[in-house]
């Protein structure tokens, strides 16, 4: 998969053309698969038995298709990752996700981070402090639409998945979330009304621009490079992404919500290992060794997301970016994913994730028009109807 | 002449110009032969059209009436997932929607079309390149078109926002407001599709005799009278025909809508089409996706015929 320029891309080839096996384990070849219908183009090949041994994939590919009995477990490989210290130098957080009562659907090979960003110099002219909780985030936001810029920088335009994250990351950072502990839908509650509420705040006061529900990634590349907000959710590198390097744009603290919750929201990109493999022992041999060569995609700064080991971490080329290193610092050791309540995903939450559920809940806040009750009623009907 | 379609005649009824019996028999044999020929002709490309179309819409079938992915079919679930579809709010909205964006989408793209080709009979200066411009909302692909739309509309500094904004008509966001994006989806529909109708009036209007409105003139028609009395009625046989195709054309449209708002804000430009492949591909319903594609196909047809009828009775008249 893309996950980063072709230079990515390249490299992943490079890295998995190198790869000589010990033993009678199998050679391996590398295939690029595109974002576009990812799925059609995995389930397809699947069903065919076309489909290949080893891959990256969507954040809940895994899970869906372990439902449909596709994916081979890779509880060997986490046994052999205890063995060689690739266990203990995983980050804390990373793994747990992926254990379902079958065992491990995936390997997690970097995390995606929602990360709050700010622009120094707009935060300074508005004479507001770096926002650390929500009442200090709704400040900052009125504070900056004062002297003309964005308070809050989000988007839920054609393929802008950056509101829905948002939305969601609310929910969790007021201790409330989507699911039970034990994966059963539970949105009507009062922490997620609380959290809704405070997002229509938001809109209503101008902190979030009435446009926001329409704004695709491009439009909001465009305001953070044009210093046309000041604050907002975005993935990690966003100075690298909109190429503003100056350090005037930078990686801000998780918010506090306002029952003393702290979390952050991250997405673990994973490598998933299918049961049609010539040869499963060969599957899970190349997944230790691509794990092992992961560093070089961080030295040459080829992907966009947040190691998953500690080691890389520890690398200058990692280190030499603040940014990056608060992060991880203060957002990793934090963070949950869209299972929130529960740790593990299922195939459930891939609906979440890209159904039309959670993309009407965050349009519904963005637009401002409906309230929370309702928004929260009409996001539980549509994911009731939706997941299985 | 009285010869020749007499034997025409009777070729037609297939009797030789003798009448005998064995040249009867002849002719019969003959006949045999040729449906054979043909018969083994056309058996290649049946069967490959069955393979192409057949297949699909067989395994959609087996998808509509069964709760299984993408993966496995599942068990046979009978009509529950039409029923399913046809019971929630959403499948309505959107066929609702569908309506409208289908019936600005023809019948808007055929005015505009229309007019420019009846301007393009005109001789003004520049009349080719004025025609190749004028089709290059349909040549450029709809991802670029679509891009170009999103930056002209996407936010208040947006240049279409600004000018509404200098003649005093507020700063409208396009894409934020329900009705404004529905509205800016059916526009863009029609930008995107009125040089196909161009040239199809364009090519109908060809047809049509000068002579006809030379003597119309002569008897002191208006030009108003002269385009309902002459050019709708003689154009009106390619028109049904290119409604039908923009229909097809409008209730398929998946990147129009997709590409420039995937469907939102808040639904509000969900078609059938989007509203299909949201619930596959993205809720991961195949089943009741599925059923909702068998809905629009069947919805087509029966429009189809309807406007086939149409067709034949300007035929007639």
């Amino acid at each position: 998969m893309p996950w980063g320029a072709q230079a990515y891309s390249d490299a992943s080839k490079k890295v998995t053309e190198a790869y000589v096996p010990e033993g009678k384990n199998l050679k391996a070849a590398w295939q690029g698969i595109q974002w576009n219908n990812f799925y059609q183009t995995f389930a397809s090949a699947i069903a065919s038995k076309t489909g290949p041994a080893v891959s990256t994939g969507g954040g809940f590919q895994a899970y869906q298709f372990a439902e449909q009995g596709a994916i081979a477990m890779a509880d060997d490989v986490v046994a052999t990752m205890k063995t060689n210290g690739m266990f203990d130098d995983l980050l804390p957080g990373v793994l747990e996700g992926f254990k379902t009562k079958d065992g491990y659907v995936a390997l997690p090979w970097q995390t995606d981070m929602r990360v709050y960003w700010y622009r120094k110099s707009l935060l300074e002219k508005a004479g507001v402090a770096v926002p650390t909780d929500w009442p200090s985030l709704l400040e900052a936001g009125k504070a900056l639409k004062k002297i003309g810029v964005i308070g809050f920088c989000t988007g839920s335009g054609a393929g802008n998945f950056l509101g829905n994250h948002w939305a969601v990351s609310m929910l969790i950072n007021n201790g409330g979330g989507v699911w039970t502990p034990e994966g059963d839908i539970d949105v009507v509650n009062d922490r997620n009304q609380e959290a809704v509420e405070f997002m229509l705040e938001m809109v209503s006061a101008g902190a979030i621009d009435p446009g926001a529900v329409g704004f695709t990634t491009d439009n909001m590349d465009a305001q953070w490079k044009n210093s046309k907000t000041g604050y907002g959710m975005f993935g990690a590198y966003l100075p690298q992404r909109v190429g503003d390097t100056s350090g005037d744009i930078v990686a801000a603290p998780p918010l506090t919500g306002p029952n003393g919750d702290k979390t952050a929201l991250q997405f673990v990109n994973n490598i998933m290992m299918y049961k049609n493999t010539p040869d499963q022992a060969s599957s899970e041999a190349f997944v230790i060794y691509y794990l092992q060569q992961l560093k070089g995609y961080w030295q040459q700064a080829l992907v966009g997301g947040l190691p998953v080991f500690k080691s890389i971490t520890e690398l200058p080329e990692f280190t030499k970016d603040p940014n990056a290193v608060q992060i991880v610092k203060d957002y990793s050791p934090i963070a949950k994913t869209f299972a929130a309540r529960g740790t593990a995903s299922t195939a459930n939450t891939a609906v979440l994730d890209g159904g039309q559920a959670l993309n009407k809940f965050a349009q519904s806040i963005l637009t401002g028009k409906t309230d929370a009750k309702t928004i929260l009623n009409d996001f539980a009907t549509g994911l009731k109807a939706a997941v299985k | 002449m009285t010869t020749l379609t007499g034997g025409l005649s009777r070729a037609r009824r297939g009797i030789s110009p003798g009448g005998h019996g064995g040249a009867r028999r002849r002719t019969s044999t003959l006949k045999a032969q040729t449906r054979r020929t043909f018969l083994g002709m056309l058996v290649p490309s049946v069967v490959l059209l069955i393979l192409i179309n057949g297949y699909p819409l067989v395994y959609a079938a087996v998808q509509a009436t069964h709760d299984g992915s993408l993966i496995d079919a599942g068990s046979f679930v009978g009509l529950d997932n039409f029923s399913t579809v046809l019971a929630s709010g959403a499948f309505w909205r959107a066929a609702r929607f569908t309506l409208i964006f289908t019936l600005v989408g023809v019948f808007g793209s055929w005015a505009v079309g229309l007019a420019f080709a009846l301007l393009l009979r005109t001789r003004i200066p520049g009349r080719g390149i004025f025609k190749v411009l004028l089709l290059l909302p349909w040549v450029v692909p709809i991802v670029v078109s679509s891009t170009a739309w999103n930056w002209l509309v996407a936010t208040a500094d947006s240049p279409v926002p600004r000018i509404f904004e200098a003649l005093g008509l507020g700063s409208p966001l396009f894409l934020a407001d329900p009705k404004l994006a529905a509205v800016l989806v059916c526009v863009f529909k029609v930008w995107v599709s009125f040089p196909f109708m161009m040239m199809m009036s364009a090519g109908a209007l060809a047809a049509v005799d000068d002579t006809l409105y030379e003597a119309a003139s002569i008897d002191g028609a208006s030009s108003w009278q002269q385009f309902t009395q002459i050019t709708l009625p003689l154009i009106a046989r390619p028109t049904y025909i290119s409604w039908i195709l923009m229909t097809v054309f409008c209730v398929n449209d998946f990147p129009t809508i997709y590409l420039l708002t995937t469907g939102g804000p808040v639904d509000a430009t969900t078609s059938l089409v989007v509203y299909a492949y949201r619930s596959v591909f993205q809720d991961f319903q195949t089943g009741p996706g599925v059923a909702v594609a068998f809905l629009m196909t069947l919805t087509l047809v029966v429009v189809s015929v309807i406007l086939y009828r149409q067709i034949r009775r300007a035929h007639v008249e």
